[in-house]
């Protein structure tokens, strides 16, 4: 712990106080060469769409290592701060690492400059993260598929946004999902958007749950990076919301009931 | 001119002296634990005395606004550095005095030639079992630790009074309304020892017009939040509760 004699005095941007104290964001390793034709290596499924009362972000535990299955307790949707959400797929030691610094930088920022960040600001802060990885994506080493969600309270509403490689964001109007298992639930999400018992935005909280439990059921039962809940060991899907009174992780009992009642046969 | 000892512990007692008639203008802080957290409080002419630090840890001060925006940002500097590098869980009150204010600040007060910062700071913190703790540090460098809340004043006869006050009170036994409702009415009495006569003017005589024509500044620290980040500043329902059940 070290007292500066001159603070800070930047506005509130956390990563030159990093920067200043010796940090460095990992830069592409000279003399690998760049994987031609790469595709992302996303062992996972996380998933957000908008339901009545806001946001739901939602994905599974698995992490993979190829074909092996490293650990079945991953938390792939993680609170930067009091009112936003990030759900991530891909190299997990990349993903964390954003996950913790945008964290700080939000944080550090609403506290030294005693107003929280704005929205643009939040979304663009991990556009730029995404951008300074660029080269260690490129290398296939440390590509990260990031869903982003945020309460945004000027408009009173969610966001949901995702973003490309190169950190380029869009906004999410109805639902998103990235993570290998993605492909197979994208199509169930607009389906159920659009002739569904009602559009997503105007599902409760319980119908959103018990939506997100199956969804990420189906893509576990075809995509074998994603993992399954396993009832008998109290590992479940992670879910969460995002409201206006800032985010919610459902706590194991509740979880455990709803995906009891969520995957019951008819 | 500072070669002889005696010049320099003379120079020290003056800079005491500045110091401590700089600071007497100084509104009260004080920190007391409630039933759920703790507490901290203030009124003041001016915005800008009760501060968040880190997740659980916040900050009081009385002095020169630059001086204490100075040491807060050192002090923000230091624990996101530490939280980031570490873990949010090896920042903590004690670490940030000990190895990070308190050394520098005294170590500013005894190079003469430098100006000293014009501050008292309150500390609180309510740690990994929900335990409050309170810190009280000086414009030397001086720290103390108390258990059961403490305060600072610009006038050290108003500091002095209020901790002993606060000592006298079950704080930590009462609700939130209870404890910002005996915490004002230490405040209210302590306006009346306030030694200098042309501070005195300058308050407000009642606590009604402390409420209409100051700033009523309080934050809480409680184990009832679900956040990770478990400061919160009082509600305008709690102020008005509060002005409706003191004034």
């Amino acid at each position: 712990m070290k007292f500066q004699s001159e603070p800070n005095t930047s506005a509130g941007e956390f990563f030159e106080l990093l920067e200043n104290s010796g940090y460095r964001w990992p830069a592409k390793l000279e003399g690998t060469a760049n994987q031609n034709g790469f595709t992302v290596p996303q062992g996972t499924t996380v998933l957000a769409f908008h339901f009545k009362d806001g946001v739901l972000v939602a994905g599974d535990r698995r992490a993979t290592a190829g074909n092996s299955i490293m650990y079945e307790l991953c938390d792939k949707v993680i609170p930067i701060d009091n009112f936003t959400l990030m759900a991530i797929a891909g190299v997990p030691a990349t993903a964390f690492e954003m996950a913790r610094v945008l964290s700080h930088n939000f944080e550090y920022y609403r506290r030294s400059q005693l107003q929280s960040m704005s929205t643009e600001g939040k979304i663009r802060a991990l556009s730029k993260l995404l951008k300074e990885n660029v080269g260690m994506a490129v290398q296939g080493l440390g590509v990260v598929s990031p869903i982003f969600a945020t309460y945004d309270p000027d408009l009173k509403k969610a966001r949901i946004h995702f973003y490309d490689m190169l950190g380029a964001d869009f906004q999410i109007r109805t639902h998103t999902a990235t993570g290998s298992g993605s492909q197979i639930i994208r199509g169930i999400l607009e389906h159920e958007d659009l002739w569904g018992e009602k559009p997503l935005a105007e599902r409760t909280r319980e119908q959103a749950m018990t939506l997100a439990i199956r969804l990420l059921q189906t893509a576990a039962l075809f995509d074998s990076a994603t993992g399954q809940a396993r009832p008998e060991d109290d590992i479940y899907p992670t879910l969460a919301t995002l409201t206006e009174e800032g985010y919610r992780f459902l706590d194991d009992d509740e979880t455990a009931k709803i995906f009891k009642t969520s995957t019951a046969r008819g | 001119m500072f070669e002889e000892p005696y010049r320099w512990m003379e120079a020290v007692s003056t800079r005491h002296n500045y110091v401590q008639e700089k600071l007497k203008m100084g509104q009260p802080v004080m920190a007391v634990p409630y039933n759920e957290g703790l507490l901290i409080f203030g009124f003041a002419p001016q915005p800008g005395k009760i501060f968040e630090v880190y997740d659980r840890i916040a900050l009081g001060g009385v002095g020169h606004p630059a001086d204490v925006e100075r040491l807060r940002m050192n002090l923000l500097d230091m624990a996101h550095l530490e939280g980031f590098n570490r873990s949010a869980q090896d920042v903590n009150s004690a670490r940030l005095l000990q190895f990070g204010i308190a050394p520098a600040l005294k170590q500013n007060f005894e190079e003469i030639q430098r100006a000293p910062y014009i501050i008292r700071m309150l500390l609180v913190e309510l740690d990994k079992e929900g335990i409050p703790n309170f810190f009280r540090m000086n414009y030397d460098g001086h720290w103390e630790t108390f258990k059961n809340g403490t305060a600072i004043a610009g006038d050290e006869k108003v500091m002095d009074w209020l901790q002993k006050e606060i000592q006298k009170q079950p704080f930590a036994t009462y609700s939130l309304d209870q404890a910002l409702q005996q915490a004002c009415k230490l405040w209210d009495e302590s306006r009346k020892l306030e030694s200098d006569d042309e501070a005195k003017k300058d308050i407000p005589e009642t606590l009604q017009e402390a409420f209409d024509q100051w700033y009523l500044e309080g934050a809480v620290l409680t184990e009832k939040s679900m956040r990770k980040a478990i400061y919160r500043p009082l509600s305008k329902d709690e102020i008005e509760r509060l002005k409706s059940s003191v004034v």
